[in-house]
């Protein structure tokens, strides 16, 4: 017993010690986004402590913070949400000449950004998108489209995001409208052609479709290629083949946003000047396997990505469509449950 | 001087059950009478919107289906929990085997689902061995339908069922049985006639401590569900969150609440009047 009180006392002083050192940063991102040795890179060069929270989806997000979760400095939201915290006032100005390695950062892609355009409250982080991960052992001729969705032969052994958004995105650009689109007939079509592609799933998935690939037990799936990839050992990955549907299909930008009530807003600068500083963000794009949005980071990275940023030339990225938001959901909720 | 403490003791109760639960329930039933917000939250307009909704067709067809699943996966927790109940009661080595029911709560629920996938799932235990044996030549798909709900929900709640039943049956007069088989019942009898009436309250707790979970049960469908799989638990988080409706989710809540609320209630009372009739009943005999 008095070895235990010891033992915290102990770590208690450590932790308290290692807590008045310098300043501390407060994050909140999505889960494994940014590699530890970047993190700790930070805490070193800055000499100062990053607390890490993370989450899982943008509504998690949005929920928590909305509901009044103070604390946060940084948070890293995509574009639709960018939009979002802007109209509800949660997001502080970005002062750019504070960021200046953002220069780095590819004119073009930032062109195809609309929820903020001249980027005077977010700093573009990771462009990437879902696509379409084949297990060519099992599935030999499939074209670089959603059609494998349609096919019966692999009925049951396929599934497509549970996420309305991403699902109604490719279908709407396989039929050659956008993303974004809002329009009653559209996604009216766009229904009928998801619910040909549910004929064919074994479910809608977002959770453990990366699993479920890796094992064997689906054949083919709609999600992330993170997702797919970190499952895989090297034999899987030889007979994977993970592809950007040719006709495009939703992305999304993640950018670094300043929150409101942010205390340590120096700190938070530096941080976001530290990401795209090229050889920090070249690890970042290696431990993802994402494509560099930073130019002069491309020359420092050493890992293949799964896709370029060629790879999205047709993809849209997903902006926030309001309350249209409902229409989206009557026609998924009809998919999901109606029949 | 007696003083009367009863009210003093139970002010740490009080408090924790006023700021941790009835204050929340406020705030939840508070949320589903405004107007949502566009982005989440809520305007502060009184509205019955949230209410409306709860008639949409397809939210009924949920609200049947989940009640549906909920039903029989009850079911087949008593079926197996009574037996196992009656066993550990009996055992000589009971501390052992309530060891055994307690030692699953160690690992996260979330874990033990998915679990579930390696054992049912196309590559997993059961198929395996299943076509080692030669009794099937492919692989059955067990998992991502309705079933394969049922079967998770039904593991995850049986030691809730398992628990209060043990804590019934062990106090259970068992020589009440020999004395019915003495006059004249049959096994099946003595069972239905003597055992189940008198571990009646058992069985009550164990429907409730099973049932109520199962009705809002969130995590099994969404991971071990299919296509189809959309239980009342899984339409809250996503009015939360996705379509950042939370008057609906409020209100979705508000009408599980008080409909398990009339269900305990009515289950409760029907139960107390049966177990006096059955006390009175002794009395008259003695």
């Amino acid at each position: 017993m008095k070895k235990i009180v010891k033992f915290l006392a102990i770590a208690y002083a450590v932790i308290m010690l290692a807590g008045c050192n310098g300043q501390k940063l407060f994050i909140y991102n999505w889960t494994y986004y940014i590699p530890d040795e970047v993190l700790k890179g930070f805490e070193k060069e800055y000499n100062c402590k990053i607390v890490y929270d993370m989450f899982t989806s943008n509504e998690e997000m949005f929920t928590k913070l909305k509901a009044g979760a103070t604390g946060y400095d940084l948070t890293f939201p995509s574009g639709d949400y960018v939009s979002i915290m802007i109209k509800e006032g949660m997001l502080q100005r970005i002062d750019m000449t504070k960021i200046p390695n953002f220069q780095y950062v590819e004119k073009s892609v930032l062109e195809k950004i609309k929820f903020d355009r001249d980027q005077e409250y977010s700093v573009p982080f990771m462009m990437a998108g879902s696509g379409v991960a084949i297990n060519t052992d099992v599935v030999k001729d499939y074209k670089k489209d959603m059609s494998v969705f349609s096919n019966p032969a692999y009925s049951g052994r396929m599934t497509l995001l549970d996420d309305m958004r991403e699902v109604f995105g490719y279908a709407l650009k396989a039929l050659g409208y956008s993303v974004n689109s809002v329009d009653a007939k559209q996604l009216e079509e766009a229904k009928d052609l998801i619910m040909e592609w549910k004929k064919n799933i074994l479910k809608f998935d977002a959770e453990s479709f990366g699993k479920g690939f890796a094992a064997g037990e689906f054949v083919a799936v709609q999600g992330y290629a993170e997702n797919v990839f970190l499952e895989l050992d090297e034999a899987g990955r030889n007979r994977t083949v993970f592809f950007i549907p040719e006709s495009g299909g939703p992305m999304y930008m993640d950018c670094m946003v300043l929150l409101n009530g942010a205390k340590n807003v120096e700190l938070a600068y530096q941080f976001m000047n530290y990401i795209h500083r090229p050889d920090v963000y070249a690890k970042i794009c290696d431990f993802l396997m994402l494509p560099s949005i930073n130019i002069e980071a491309r020359n420092y990275t050493k890992v293949k990505t799964n896709y370029t940023i060629e790879d999205l030339k047709n993809s849209e990225l997903k902006e926030n469509i309001g309350d249209a938001l409902e229409l989206y959901n009557k026609f998924w909720q009809d998919i999901r449950i109606g029949n | 001087m007696k003083k009367n403490y009863g009210q003093i003791y139970t002010l740490p109760l009080t408090l924790w059950l006023t700021v941790f639960f009835t204050i929340p329930i406020l705030i939840i039933v508070a949320i589903s009478f405004f107007k949502k917000g566009l982005y989440g939250g809520v305007e502060f307009k009184l509205s019955l919107d949230a209410y409306k909704a709860l008639f949409n067709p397809l939210f009924l067809k949920t609200l049947t289906s989940t009640l549906f699943i909920s039903v029989i996966t009850t079911i087949f927790i008593i079926i197996f929990a009574i037996p196992s109940a009656y066993y550990i009661a009996r055992s000589k080595k009971k501390d052992f085997w309530i060891f055994l029911i307690i030692i699953p709560f160690w690992t996260n629920f979330l874990i033990r689902i998915y679990a579930w996938i390696a054992i049912l799932g196309n590559n997993g235990l059961v198929n395996n061995i299943l076509i080692k044996l030669g009794v099937i030549e492919n692989y059955v798909q067990f998992l991502y339908n309705q079933w394969s709900v049922i079967t998770v929900l039904t593991y995850v709640s049986l030691p809730f069922a398992i628990l209060p039943l043990y804590s019934t049956i062990e106090k259970f007069d068992f020589s009440l049985l020999e004395a019915a088989r003495d006059l004249g019942a049959s096994k099946a009898q003595s069972i239905y006639k003597v055992l189940l009436p008198n571990i009646k309250s058992g069985i009550t707790t164990a429907i409730l401590f099973t049932f109520i979970p199962t009705f809002g049960n969130y995590a099994v469908p969404q991971i071990i569900g299919g296509k189809d799989s959309v239980m009342v638990g899984t339409i809250i988080a996503r009015e939360l969150t996705v379509m950042r409706n939370w008057p609906l989710a409020s209100s979705i809540s508000v009408a599980l609440t008080i409909m398990t609320t009339i269900g305990v209630l009515l289950f409760s009372n029907f139960n107390k009047s049966k177990t006096e009739e059955l006390r009175e009943l002794k009395r008259g005999i003695k």
